[in-house]
């Protein structure tokens, strides 16, 4: 990595001032961008959608490191093994269903098993969306965490949006970043998180429930605490946000120290966060009381967040009241 | 390094040393790529030993041509070539296709990065190879990029998204190669999707595309030349290629996964110690 930038700002800055720059970020496209400044070897592939996944940023000021493919994902994911074997680190969007599982067999060949630098970036996670089963990505965090070399980052949202793309980059090998747009200007004022590699977060400290929280279920999880702090419960919650590797030590210390332990994910329940973490209790030999929230193997339609968040009980009440009813059944 | 500058005759010699040790690799097996190997000797001939600017002490040399197998499975006259270039010692070839030996039936970059990409899921080379003449031609760099892709990989959807894309970025640095040998698991390739007017379906892609006798080395050396010498598009070469080639008790047999007895090895290696070198 060159120390200076000059190719891209004429000198302006150094490598430094921008990778300071991306890690200050409250959106994905200002990161990546100032992320690619700090970095050369940083290239953008498109395949239409460069409004929604915010690359339009990268495109209009570094436009010979961006690549527009088209309409075209499984092609998208070769030309980045391709761009990648020449030296470069490419970010390839799309949304979450189409840079995961319409392309699956391309990223196990051409990223995953070659251990490439290719950084996957997707859009729309789980039922979020009104474009309905076409568009809702509930099963992609298991199909990328089920690839030998993968890991996977879904930040909670803005706040740790220039953290998930630093992650990203300290791993030399192939990574699925699940994003989310927020349709409002982020909050400045919300103090910005790290994300580390492997690494879980506590982000609320309490004593009887553990919340083990990822994406924007993050915040429903903290909610969910508020509303058992009027039963007079204390719960802790993690950020899970380094879904693959998982922070298994965090897992394991929560399990012990609580007498609830609870996931919570905008994904199916089959293969996530949920199965992630249970693989671990039952690996360890750590017996608790354990629920999973989140979409439960079934398909949904199309609808607004909150519709489809109530319908197929993803909120904060949903995640509340499986911990109370935990709570209150004898060990078995 | 530089391109060997070999003439025909001396490539056509490489092509029949490739064929007895495809037949001798095969042979062992019993079973293989057979057909297929023969009927591209003249292509990887002509690749290795002529056109591909390589550095046999440093596979990783940036300056190199890239070379990406998308079938992956034409291995036994891969792994010759390669052998028959210097890049891998020639007694490898001994264990192709054993437990533990890198010499995988579909090629994988175990072999290291003279595999420049671990294909044989099919229809996914091109697209590589589009990422790194795009890379290459942004870094300024003069390698050249080559793709051999079956004919009945030309079925699968992503080869025209990389074709579309190709012909759009005008990547002349460019090259693809259809080993066209009619010939898939199924059968005849026209049987089960015909695929002409194969070459105009290229050109309408922004593609300069040539046809040519794949086992005919004057011709594969002057497409080759043609195409380096193209700019301002990718050149498609639709190399016509005859399964068995080189032996005519084998010529024109179409089967996929070739079984061969030691009596027939025999005959087949008698023909081609006979034929002229």
């Amino acid at each position: 990595m060159t120390d200076q930038s000059a190719d891209v700002m004429g000198g302006f800055k150094d490598a430094r001032t921008f990778r300071q720059e991306a890690l200050s970020a409250r959106s994905y496209g200002q990161a990546l961008l100032a992320a690619a400044k700090a970095d050369p070897r940083i290239v953008c592939l498109g395949a239409d959608l460069s409004q929604p996944t915010q690359t339009y940023l990268f495109r209009d000021e570094l436009p010979e490191r961006f690549f527009m493919l088209g309409i075209q994902e499984a092609n998208m994911v070769g030309v980045a093994g391709g761009l990648a074997r020449t030296g470069d680190i490419p970010f390839a969007h799309s949304f979450c269903v189409f840079i995961t599982r319409r392309v699956y067999d391309q990223i196990a060949m051409q990223a995953a098993y070659p251990k490439l630098p290719v950084k996957l970036v997707g859009f729309i996670p789980g039922l979020h969306t009104e474009l309905g089963v076409s568009h809702q990505a509930i099963d992609d965090i298991a199909l990328m965490r089920a690839l030998p070399n993968m890991a996977v980052i879904e930040p909670s949202g803005p706040e740790q949006i220039a953290a998930a793309v630093d992650a990203a980059l300290s791993y030399d090998g192939p990574v699925y970043l699940r994003l989310s747009i927020s349709r409002t200007k982020p909050d400045e004022t919300v103090p910005l998180i790290p994300l580390e590699l492997g690494k879980g977060l506590i982000v609320r400290r309490g004593e009887d429930i553990a919340i083990l929280a990822s994406g924007s279920m993050v915040a429903e999880a903290m909610a969910a605490a508020d509303l058992l702090d009027a039963q007079g419960l204390s719960a802790t919650v993690a950020n899970m946000a380094s879904l693959k590797p998982l922070d298994t030590g965090l897992v394991e210390q929560l399990a012990r120290n609580h007498r609830v332990l609870v996931t919570a994910e905008n994904h199916s329940i089959i293969g996530g966060l949920g199965s992630a973490v249970a693989d671990v209790l039952a690996l360890a030999g750590v017996s608790t009381k354990f629920a999973m929230v989140g979409v439960r193997d079934i398909f949904a339609e199309g609808g607004t967040t909150p519709y489809l968040m109530q319908k197929y009980g993803l909120t904060a009440q949903h995640i509340a009241d499986k911990a109370l009813e935990l709570h209150r059944r004898p060990r078995a | 390094m530089t391109r060997n500058s070999l003439s025909i005759e001396a490539l056509e010699a490489g092509a029949l040393i490739l064929r007895r040790r495809v037949v001798r690799m095969v042979a062992k097996l019993r079973v293989g790529y057979l057909q297929q190997g023969l009927g591209a000797a003249d292509l990887f001939a002509a690749l290795y030993f002529g056109e591909l600017n390589l550095d046999e002490t440093d596979p990783d040399w940036p300056q190199r041509d890239r070379f990406i197998l998308s079938t992956a499975h034409n291995t036994a006259v891969l792994y010759a070539a390669m052998a028959e270039r210097g890049l891998i010692p020639a007694e490898m070839l001994d264990g192709y296709t054993q437990d533990g030996s890198p010499l995988e039936v579909n090629a994988s970059e175990r072999l290291g990065s003279l595999v420049e990409a671990t294909c044989g899921s099919l229809g996914q080379g091109l697209s590589v190879g589009v990422g790194m003449a795009l890379g290459l031609r942004r870094k300024g760099l003069s390698s050249r990029v080559y793709v051999v892709l079956g004919d009945g990989e030309l079925q699968e959807g992503q080869v025209w998204e990389a074709a579309l894309s190709a012909g759009g970025h005008a990547l002349d640095n460019l090259c693809m190669i259809i080993d066209r040998n009619f010939m898939q698991v199924e059968g005849h390739t026209d049987k089960v999707v015909r695929m002409d007017p194969l070459a105009d379906k290229f050109a309408a892609f922004g593609w300069n595309a040539l046809e040519i006798d794949g086992n005919s080395m004057a011709q594969i050396v002057g497409a080759l030349d043609a195409a380096r010498d193209f700019k301002g598009k990718p050149t498609l070469i639709v190399a016509n290629t005859l399964p068995g080639a080189g032996v005519a008790f084998l010529e024109g047999q179409l089967a996929h996964v070739a079984r061969i007895t030691s009596d027939d090895a025999q005959r087949a290696l008698d023909i081609l110690e006979g034929a002229a070198a």
